[in-house]
């Protein structure tokens, strides 16, 4: 047990919880102001264990013994036990009913939730990335929120998501992912609302945290599902008493006689390497669940809606939130539950799906938008999509492939979103980028930076964006024509066999040739998507920088003394984040020697999840796919020097491509009276006079009436397309928010006022009533005081008398 | 005599002055008149104490658990309770007294403050006020010789 990786995996989360409890509680009186020392303090610290525990890991990677360097790398630190009931379930013996694919023991379990942290690749990279991305956007927060009067509090949420991010990406355990998961809701929430007394950030958070919880409903059913089938939350084998040492849990592995039961986690490297996953509907469901909480968490369609409007909060939050963590803490669940989905291709098929119809949709919308922030936020999803289509591919190449493009993406987006939040500083607040212009003299630094995250984004050789987009297309690519491999083995028409041969073992064993088929049509599409999104993503990146730093040079009023160039505070951050964007791709591949090669990929591939099981039989030997290479730059090419064409002058609405796709001047077309215009055009003057003069004007007036009859059946269509043309549809979200409003928020309005009436009306009415009984009963005996003292003498006497007659009836009696 | 018929006897006067008294005590409202009552209760059950102390101390050697007063027991009992009765008659007078003193009357009536505030006073039905029409002297078919009437007297008939 490397007790270095102990301290640093321990660190991490608890330096910033640190930080965060010391500003919640020294902030407000005494630290002000300088509220974002101790953070910034903690979070370095944590980046700086982070880069020790990702230099450990690499270690201990390479000096594994050969004969578990098929397992995977992984270190298990339990921290204190949370939860333990002794005995609460008993596995029957056949282990059909209950839990199929549990231990393989009968008898007695206990229920027990350990706080276990785990290194291993995959979480190492992730704290690397999230702790210095942290650190930087906090520098960056110190100067954009200088001044702001709720200082103290933005840093003390800050801390606290760092810690529950980082918690999330090491726990061990599906229960504690799920409670980390809701801690980063909340902290979104209380982020995207910080300045709460405006309406619509707070209307934004409750957005968030709703459309969030959704995805969480989908993610708890399938925690149970996980249960119920294999018995255990955990991801790492331990034993019975919660033991996680290798070494004990190997030696009951190797069945000698012991008195503790092994209980394999979902993800151990027990069960990876003996491939005991349920299959067939009962793991599409668990994957399809998990993928529908991964949706709510990264944004992606259906549950998409929150993240534009989340850009009510302040510029930090939505580089550190909304670009680099939070979202793509769905795309490391996904990543992380790779065994889970290899079980089930027919989920891996819709996680592709989901991301490819994602990314598509988000980039058509991001060509419309007005407000900088809401760009890069369509960009994000469309970014997202595009990790989603990656590991949907399933491949050892799409999970390192979908992991890689999350790592640059956290830069360039960061840097993007910190340049925005730059001008928007320097703008007084204004963030529509029709109402200024031509800021690259003003601002030359945020002008450099926001190039080279752009051209990274858009993914330029040699940028980061352009290695990890290549791998994401290598990988649907590489997908579709494994499935043509397949399909080519089974019906014998591979070049070089002549008959069929049966099918190679692997995940694709399990299909039939028709499932195969479709398969394959599905990621050819997914993939000629992904390239024109490319395009996209190419032109509305450009549109956005040419539309903000070229073009004449216009500062709105509400700028005042702001314009001008950010502190060196805030451009430091912007210039370390530019470095890494620019050097972070090339790095990795020049690092590993070849072309095609990729040391994140050898890194990734030493995780257990990633190491053995069904996905390690899809590891294939890097290569550089030049066409998809070629394709790809070439699309990007297309998509920059068109936007650059039509924005760059300062032009600040395409018009032509505005009335070709909003359908301008089809209106014209309902109106008959073209018709008769078009028969004064010369030449059809003359040919009808031509015909009527020989007694054939009777087909004039057919075709006249014809024309007639086709302008009045395009009248309906031209009339929808007024309000759905592609412009529209774009400009407008597709109208998704419209839609759920009226499927979603208005029934449960409804629900709640009917809830709220039968709450108000007859629950509390009961219990009004059962308070006026009292008050009835005593008006009924209030007559009884009359004042009056022969009354009372009447009452004393039929009292005696009740007496004197009870006195009679029991002596008779 | 039989003794039981001679308490009978003795019960049912005392019984009967004992109803008539507090009949009296409900319905009067003059307090003196109620506190006559009040000591007609008593003497009621003064008189079955005296059946009673007679009846039972005749056998006093049969009963059981005997009072070691002999056969007078119950006229004791009635003289300390006539002595009992004076006095109380004197403090209940002069409860009247004050009564009187401070309302002008003798009506038990008049307090009735001590009533709930929600319910109405009880008040006497009240005698109608004269009208107009009851100073009509009534019209009587003339017979006989019209009578001579004393002009003093007509101007001092108060009612007809």
């Amino acid at each position: 047990m490397n007790e270095r990786i102990t301290y640093c995996l321990t660190l991490i989360p608890v330096l910033p919880l640190l930080a965060a409890v010391i500003v919640a509680v020294l902030g407000p009186k005494l630290l002000r102001a300088h509220s974002h020392i101790p953070v910034i303090l903690g979070l370095a610290g944590a980046c700086v264990c982070s880069m020790i525990l990702v230099v450990e890991v690499l270690h201990e990677q390479a000096s594994l013994p050969t004969d578990r360097q098929h397992a995977g790398f992984e270190q298990i630190v339990t921290l204190w036990t949370w939860a333990n009931v002794p005995s609460a379930y008993n596995l029957p013996s056949d282990g059909v009913t209950l839990a199929p694919h549990a231990d393989r023991d009968a008898g007695w379990r206990d229920f027990r939730i350990d706080i276990s942290l785990r290194a291993d690749a995959l979480t190492a990279m992730m704290l690397g990335m999230v702790t210095f991305v942290a650190t930087l956007v906090a520098v960056f927060a110190a100067g954009y929120m200088e001044g702001d009067r709720g200082y103290w509090r933005f840093f003390a949420y800050i801390g606290l998501f760092v810690f529950s991010m980082t918690m999330l990406v090491s726990v061990s355990n599906f229960l504690l992912l799920f409670v980390f998961w809701e801690a980063v809701g909340v902290c979104s929430y209380l982020l995207i609302g910080f300045w709460y007394e405006k309406p619509e950030a707070a209307a934004a958070g409750k957005k968030a945290f709703l459309v969030n919880r959704v995805g969480d409903f989908a993610f708890t059913i399938a925690m149970f599902l996980i249960w119920c089938t294999y018995g255990t939350l955990n991801y790492h084998d331990s034993l019975a008493d919660g033991t996680t040492d290798p070494e004990r849990v190997a030696a009951v592995t190797a069945d000698s006689p012991s008195e503790q039961k092994l209980i394999r986690g979902v993800l151990g490297q027990d069960r990876i390497l003996a491939s005991d996953y349920a299959t067939g509907w009962l793991a599409t469901t668990i994957c399809l669940l998990l993928l529908l909480g991964a949706c709510g968490k990264s944004a992606q369609f259906p549950l998409h809606v929150w993240l534009p409007d989340a850009m009510e909060g302040p510029t930090p939050v939505s580089a550190l939130i909304h670009a680099a963590t939070m979202v793509t803490a769905g795309v490391y669940m996904v990543a992380r539950c790779t065994p889970l989905f290899a079980a089930s291709p027919t989920a891996q098929l819709v996680v592709a799906v989901t991301g490819g119809f994602t990314a598509l949709l988000a980039g058509l919308i991001a060509l419309t938008q007005f407000d900088l922030k809401r760009i890069l936020a369509y960009s994000t999803i469309s970014q997202l999509g595009y990790m989603f289509l990656a590991l949907g591919a399933g491949t050892v190449l799409g999970v390192t492939g979908g992991m890689f493009h999350l790592f640059t993406h956290a830069f360039f987006k960061a840097l993007l979103f910190l340049g925005a939040g730059s001008v928007m500083h320097a703008m007084g607040g204004v963030i529509d980028i029709r109402q200024f212009g031509g800021l690259r003299r003003l601002m030359p630094w945020t002008h450099a930076t926001f190039l080279i995250g752009c051209l990274a984004l858009a993914g330029v050789f040699p940028l980061a964006g352009f290695w990890s987009k290549d791998t994401v297309l290598a990988a649907v690519h590489d997908k579709a024509h494994a499935i043509q491999h397949e399909l080519d083995h089974r019906t014998g028409s591979h070049p070089g066999h002549a008959d069929a041969e049966p099918s190679e073992p692997g995940p694709l064993a399990a299909w039939s040739s028709q499932q195969l088929t479709t398969a394959r049509s599905i990621y050819n599409v997914l993939y000629y998507g992904a390239i024109f999104t490319a395009f996209l993503t190419a032109f509305y990146t450009f549109r956005a920088f040419c539309l903000t730093f070229y073009g004449e040079e216009r500062i709105p009023d509400q700028a005042g003394h702001h314009a001008h160039e950010s502190p060196p505070l805030m451009v430091a951050p912007l210039a370390v984040l530019a470095i890494c964007s620019i050097f972070v791709g090339l790095a990795f591949v020049a690092w590993s020697g070849s072309w095609g090669g990729n040391i994140l990929a050898t890194y990734l591939q030493g995780a257990p999840s990633l190491a053995a099981g069904a996905v390690a039989a899809t590891k294939a030997p890097p290569e550089f796919h030049l066409q998809i290479a070629g394709i790809s730059t070439l699309v990007t090419l297309a998509g920059i020097l068109s936007a650059m064409f039509l924005y760059m002058g300062g032009a600040k609405e395409a018009t032509v491509l505005k009335q070709l796709f909003d359908f301008q001047g089809t209106q014209q077309l309902t109106d008959p009276q073209w018709i008769v215009e078009l028969g004064q055009i010369p030449w059809i003057d003359a040919t009808t006079r031509f015909l009527r003069s020989v007694y054939l004007g009777w087909v004039v007036t057919l075709v006249g009436y014809a024309l007639g009859a086709l302008s009045l059946v395009l009248t309906i269509p031209l009339l929808i397309g007024q309000f759905l043309s592609p412009y529209k549809l774009s400009r407008n979200k597709f109208y998704f928010d419209e839609i759920y409003t009226g499927l979603v928020v208005w029934p449960l309005r409804i629900l709640a006022s009917i809830c709220y009436w039968l709450d108000r009306w007859i629950v509390d009415g009961l219990v009004n009533a059962a308070g006026m009984v009292p008050g009835v009963i005593g008006s009924l005996m209030r007559p009884l005081q009359m004042g009056l003292v022969q009354f009372y003498a009447l009452a004393m006497i039929l009292g005696a008398l009740v007496l004197v007659a009870a006195r009679l009836i029991w002596a008779a009696g | 005599m039989n003794e039981v018929s001679l308490l009978y006897n003795y019960l049912l006067v005392g019984g009967l002055l004992f109803v008539l008294g507090m009949i009296g005590f409900l319905v009067r409202r003059n307090m003196i008149v109620m506190f006559l009552c009040t000591e007609l209760m008593l003497q009621g059950v003064s008189l079955s104490l005296i059946g009673f102390g007679r009846y039972h101390g005749s056998l006093a050697e049969s009963v059981a658990s005997k009072i070691q007063t002999g056969p007078w027991g119950g006229q004791m009992l009635v003289i300390f309770i006539i002595a009992v009765a004076a006095c109380e008659a004197g403090i209940a007078m002069a409860l009247v007294l004050m009564l009187y003193r401070q309302s002008g009357t003798l009506d038990a009536a008049f307090w009735q403050d001590l009533r709930e505030e929600t319910l109405p006073a009880f008040v006497d039905r009240e005698v109608p006020e004269e009208q107009q029409v009851d100073r009509v002297w009534p019209r009587l078919t003339p017979a006989g010789v019209e009578p001579a009437i004393d002009p003093d007297e007509l101007l001092h008939r108060p009612r007809v």
